[in-house]
């Protein structure tokens, strides 16, 4: 009797659930909606209402208390309702797409992805239709044809507009040594691995920082894990090897033609057992590998005037180690592998994805006032409204000399550090914006910083040729199917290649595993992506 | 019993049926509805063909996850993740409330009752935030502690053998109070002359609570039990994202932290329909069997 | 004669618990102590290991800027609101349906439990669900806290287990003789019974609802009915040293360093507290108990 029941029961289930299929499959399919009631009212005065989505940095005022965005809404006679996202896009962008119950405008980094393009076409407007009404937009992509080729899909479409900055440096990662801590002990700033090590082991060794302590100092340290920003995985440049911040996170690179992967590369293996050796001196911090990033922040800070890291990586000395102990450091020029190295020394050369970012400003298909959207975009893309969607207003955070030139301005609070000072009053990067080559904006006093600190590497990064040494995954759509194998793929390498580079770093053995690991990294997937990015590479070189 | 039956007695349950009515059309619209959605699993998706408008693909995407490079990696450390935390995490809220019950002083008995179950307000983000400040071997108070009883230098949260009983244990610590509660409350309706007889007999505590406490909560810990094994394979996601590091990570990868890794959540559906299907499948498989097995032994069970 | 049986065991046990109970109490009390400290004191410094017993460099940076806040509060009256109506409209459509489903009488409860229990299991995924909430114009309203899923089927199992131990049925079938309906029964009789239990359940399904950000998170778009944890989680991201914002193509700021994880530690007061004061006043019917007998199958 009981299994009867229960049969019954899930019979009538089953029903329910076809029954349900049916009537809901006419959901989230209203995309065609017929543009009704335009109220194409921009020119009689009267605003037009539009509504937007902006995924922004959680430190960013609210969008109404910025100046120069009222202006730039007024300019192009539009009242833009705004949906101010901090956190959680990811999760939340899914059910909103799926459901078709999208704003006019999305703003923010990659806010839609070309996956997403794909994924839900019909959603999106194709924007090269209304082009023409944005003057600005088309000065960007004859100026900068290199923003045209990220805008545009493999079809042609244009759904999202890039952003272009021109003043970021050419690469995210700056290297750190102890100067003071160097001149305590009378060593000179080490140009070669073998020299790195014994500055590392007097570090060590000794009391660096003078402190009364010899055991306080950590010699070497990095936010942990391989690949990625401020990593040792820079030290490949020694052996010739050019990183590119778009993909090195997951070891690709370019050299002679070809795509390749470091993790599977000798010099990388060269590299860990280096880095295996320092661990084994303890001359690396011995929570490289746990640490989160705020304790990986806070331990550089030292404690007063007493520093506590003698060579590490970061975007800008004051941030890395605070203002207090950051004069101590100097940064340094890439290393060589051994004195006698012929090798063409390089590092992690980052142009692209610093002062380019994919698909920062897109708007929906739904659109009931596309021209008055456009007008939006096209004032935004003005140079002038750039500076200020990066730096702040005209007004609090930049000054205006008069005579045509800018001048970014200190913070208003003045405990607060101009980086954070520009993400709390504006867009900053996040933004969708052009600022044009030589529009000139004295920086401010972060950027100069970035810019002085960069020196040491300007040599070696002029060596790079950004056509044959860069992978240009910027200017390339892959298709969804080769897109989805390779971020399966890639989860499937990294996992492993992450865990084995713990493990050889703390503990050693990469000579005994390193076929076996080879190996299993090609199964993983590794081969199968360098077919594809090798694919997608010698097509984007036949048509360029 | 009757064909029809059920609806034979309408008339005399009309009362019942209106009573539960509400209940049945919220489960209904709000649980019942959306399971079209279901369907994801075997088909592709295209927004402009609606949820179930995609090209049917069967089985495609449980087999994309079975044959996937660290399927059994995944599954292995996602069963022994949560069977630790059953085996050891289970009986913990029972002991502690079975030794909250033992306290005679009231004063002391609320105080370490309200003190039990306040870590179960903390959030996930602080949590592993409190985890790496304390146990950290060089500065945190654990590592202190280790020092001093000469367990010597171990970052726990960086070995694949200590990973487990550190996620396990700060898993303990956090909810055991909390969920002692239902046991605490089921003690309470104990008969009281249960004990006086005891003592009558010359009972020890000891023997009272073996012979009267424990007895008492036996019909909670049979459904907690089966419902507890109905999740056998959904660990939390978070928390386990957040500890995990490059020297733990294999045997912390479980199916939750690498379905996000894939980037599931903005854009395969498909994929993650069907590794959801897959885990609620097993699930399920282990709430049916845990419930027939102890309908056989205890005589218990949900349905 | 008694107290002299229950000396020597009596003591040792005495002894073991109160050796149990300290450690217990210290290992839970610390960690929690340390929130406390770490809200006040400087973050590097927490996170460096000096903040072990005491406050170091106290300052309430935190707190302010929590308060500070606007939104904090929007949040709290939403939250109180969300959490008391949720929880009201959570009793009323549970209890009524645990009652019956404890009647063996109803034939039907078998079936119904099971089609209750199977949707523990299987659900139709996030992007039915969102589009349901959407055609039922709750998306974006205060409703959408209150009324799905206002049925949680592990709280109804527990309260169905309750009534069937403690409600013989003699008691109803007596009642039914003097003419009682099973409404009257209901109010009168098994619900004044079921004091524990509705304590129990409803601080579950209250803690629910006060702990509840995913809600927020998928359908609401409106700052104006964010719950307080939603806005307590940007508070918490904003004050997150820039992991990832140097990577972004920005700098990163060294300016919330000192004072971030006062934040973190401070949130979590600020959300616990209120929720900790109504501890006392339910716990007295703990007392009482909630019990869940056995069901026959």
């Amino acid at each position: 009797m009981r299994k009867k029941a229960i049969w019954l029961l899930s019979i009538i289930l089953v029903a329910c659930a076809v029954l349900a299929g049916c009537s809901g499959s006419g959901n989230g399919n209203g995309g065609g909606e017929a543009a009704n009631d335009s109220g194409n009212s921009g020119q009689s005065g009267e605003k037009v209402k539009l509504t937007a989505l902006i995924t922004k940095h959680p430190l960013t005022k609210p969008l109404a208390e910025m100046e120069w965005l009222q202006q730039v809404e007024d300019a192009a006679g539009v009242d833009i309702e705004w949906q101010e996202i901090t956190a959680d896009w990811g999760q939340k962008k899914g059910t909103l797409l799926a459901s078709g119950d999208v704003p006019d405008l999305f703003v923010g980094p990659n806010v839609i992805t070309d996956a997403d393009f794909a994924q839900f076409q019909g959603l999106f407007q194709d924007l090269n239709g209304l082009l023409e009404q944005a003057p600005n937009v088309q000065k960007m992509f004859e100026e900068k044809p290199e923003t045209k080729a990220i805008a545009t899909q493999r079809d042609g479409e244009i759904y999202g507009l890039p952003k272009y900055q021109s003043y970021w440096p050419n690469t995210a990662n700056r290297q750190y040594i102890n100067q003071a801590w160097l001149d305590n002990l009378g060593l000179s700033m080490p140009t070669t691995w073998d020299e790195l090590y014994h500055v590392l082991v007097a570090f060590k060794e000794k009391d660096a920082n003078g402190n009364g302590d010899p055991n306080d100092e950590i010699p070497m340290d990095w936010p942990g894990g391989i690949g990625g920003y401020f990593n040792p995985a820079v030290l490949l440049g020694s052996m010739g090897i050019t990183l590119a911040s778009e993909v090195s996170g997951q070891g690709y690179f370019i050299e002679d033609g070809g795509v390749k992967n470091f993790l599977t590369d000798d010099r990388y293996k060269q590299m860990v057992l280096f880095l295996n050796k320092l661990y084994k001196a303890g001359l690396i911090n011995p929570e490289v590998f746990t640490h989160d990033y705020t304790k990986y922040q806070a331990v550089a800070r030292g404690e007063g005037d007493t520093a506590k890291v003698g060579f590490t990586w970061g975007w800008v000395a004051s941030d890395r180690f605070g203002e207090q102990v950051a004069p101590q450091y100097a940064s340094m020029s890439p290393l060589k592998v051994s004195a006698g190295s012929a090798e063409q020394v390089s590092w992690s050369y980052d142009y692209y994805s610093l002062n380019f970012g994919v698909n920062h400003i897109v708007m929906s298909a739904k659109t009931k006032n596309k021209e008055a959207a456009m007008r939006f975009i096209n004032e935004l893309y003005n140079p002038v409204t750039g500076i200020q969607a990066l730096f702040g207003s005209i007004g609090p955070n930049i000054k205006d000399n008069g005579d045509g030139t800018y001048a970014v301005l200190p913070p208003q609070d003045s405990k607060m550090d101009p980086g954070t000072w520009k993400w709390t009053s504006t867009w900053a990067d996040n933004g969708a914006f052009y600022i044009s080559d030589g529009t000139p904006l004295t920086l401010g006093k972060d950027m100069q910083e970035v810019l002085t600190q960069s020196e040491p590497l300007s040599g070696v990064l002029e060596q790079v040729d950004p056509e044959n040494d860069v992978y240009p995954a910027m200017f390339i759509k892959y298709s969804t199917a080769d897109n989805n194998s390779m971020s399966l793929n890639n989860t499937n390498v990294m996992n492993l290649a992450n865990t084995s580079f713990a493990k050889w770093v703390t503990k050693g053995g990469i000579e005994a595993e390193w076929d076996t690991y080879v190996n299993e990294s090609k199964k993983a997937g590794l081969d199968q992506n360098l077919e594809i990015m090798q694919k997608y590479y010698d097509e984007y070189l036949s048509t360029n | 019993m009757r064909p029809g039956s059920i609806f034979g007695t309408f008339k005399r349950d009309y009362q019942l049926w209106m009573m539960i009515a509400p209940a049945i059309a919220v489960i209904f619209i709000f649980n019942y509805i959306p399971m079209y959605g279901v369907q994801l699993a075997f088909r592709d998706y295209h927004f402009s063909k609606g949820l179930t408008g995609g090209d049917w693909q069967g089985l495609f995407y449980f087999k994309q996850f079975i044959d996937s490079y660290l399927f059994t990696d995944l599954l292995k450390n996602t069963f022994f993740i949560s069977l630790t935390t059953i085996v050891v995490g289970f009986p913990a809220p029972i002991i502690l409330a079975l030794i909250l019950n033992q306290i005679r002083r009231k004063k002391m008995k609320q105080l370490m009752q309200t003190t039990v179950y306040l870590p179960h307000f903390i959030s996930i983000i602080v949590l592993v935030g409190m985890l790496n400040v304390l146990l950290s071997p060089e500065t945190g108070i654990v590592g202190h502690i280790m020092k001093s009883i000469g367990l010597g230098h171990i970052n726990l949260l960086a070995s694949t053998s200590t990973f487990i009983p550190t996620y396990v244990l700060s898993d303990i610590w956090q909810h055991c109070g909390w969920n002692s509660i239902i046991y605490l409350a089921a003690l309470s309706t104990v008969d009281p002359q249960l004990y006086d007889s005891a003592k009558i007999d010359g009972a020890g505590r000891w023997q009272t609570i073996r012979y009267i406490d424990f007895p008492a909560l036996v019909p909670t810990i049979v459904i907690l039990f089966i419902l507890s094994m109905g999740n056998i394979l959904s660990t939390g996601f978070e928390k386990i994202f957040l500890m995990q590091n490059a020297l733990n990570l294999p045997v912390s990868e479980v199916i939750a932290t690498y379905v996000y890794k894939i980037g599931i959540i903005s854009n395969q559906f498909s994929y993650a329909s069907a590794i959801g299907l897959f885990n609620t499948l097993v699930n399920f498989i282990f709430l049916f069997a845990m419930n027939a097995i102890s309908k056989r032994v205890s005589n218990t069970s949900l349905f | 004669m008694i107290r002299q049986r229950l000396n020597g065991g009596e003591i040792a046990f005495r002894i073991v618990l109160s050796a149990l109970c300290a450690l217990i109490f210290l290992a839970i009390a610390y960690p929690l102590y340390f929130i406390v400290i770490a809200s006040i004191s400087d973050s590097t410094l927490v996170s460096t290991g000096k903040v072990l017993l005491l406050p170091k460099e106290i300052s309430f940076f935190g707190y302010k800027e929590i308060f500070q806040d606007e939104r904090v509060w929007t949040g709290y009256r939403n939250t109180v609101f969300y959490t008391t109506a949720g929880t009201l409209v959570n009793l009323l459509f549970t209890l009524p349906a645990a009652y019956v489903l404890s009647r063996r009488e109803f034939r039907a409860r078998r079936f119904i439990m099971f089609a209750f229990v199977l949707t523990m299991f299987f659900n139709g995924g996030l992007i039915p669900t969102y589009l349901l909430m959407k055609d039922l114009h709750l998306t974006n309203t205060p409703w959408v806290f209150i009324l799905p899923f206002c049925v949680n089927v592990f709280y109804l199992i527990i309260a169905r287990t309750f009534f069937e131990s403690t409600l013989p049925s003699e008691l109803y079938e007596a009642a039914a003789i003097d003419g009682c309906s099973h409404f009257v029964f209901f109010v009168k009789v098994a619900l004044p019974l079921s004091k524990a239990l509705i304590s129990v359940i409803g601080l579950y399904y209250l803690v629910g609802h006060w702990n509840d950000f995913f809600t927020a998170l998928i359908y609401i778009r409106d700052n104006e009915w964010k719950p307080l944890q939603i806005i307590l989680r940007d508070i918490l991201l904003s004050n997150q040293v820039f992991s990832g914002g140097a990577g972004t193509g920005g700098d990163s700021g060294g300016y919330a360093q000192r004072y971030a994880d006062q934040i973190k530690y401070g949130v979590i007061i600020v959300s616990t507290l209120p929720i900790l004061v109504l501890y006392p006043f339910l716990q007295k019917y703990f007392e009482k108990g909630v019990m869940i007998g056995s069901i026959k199958g």
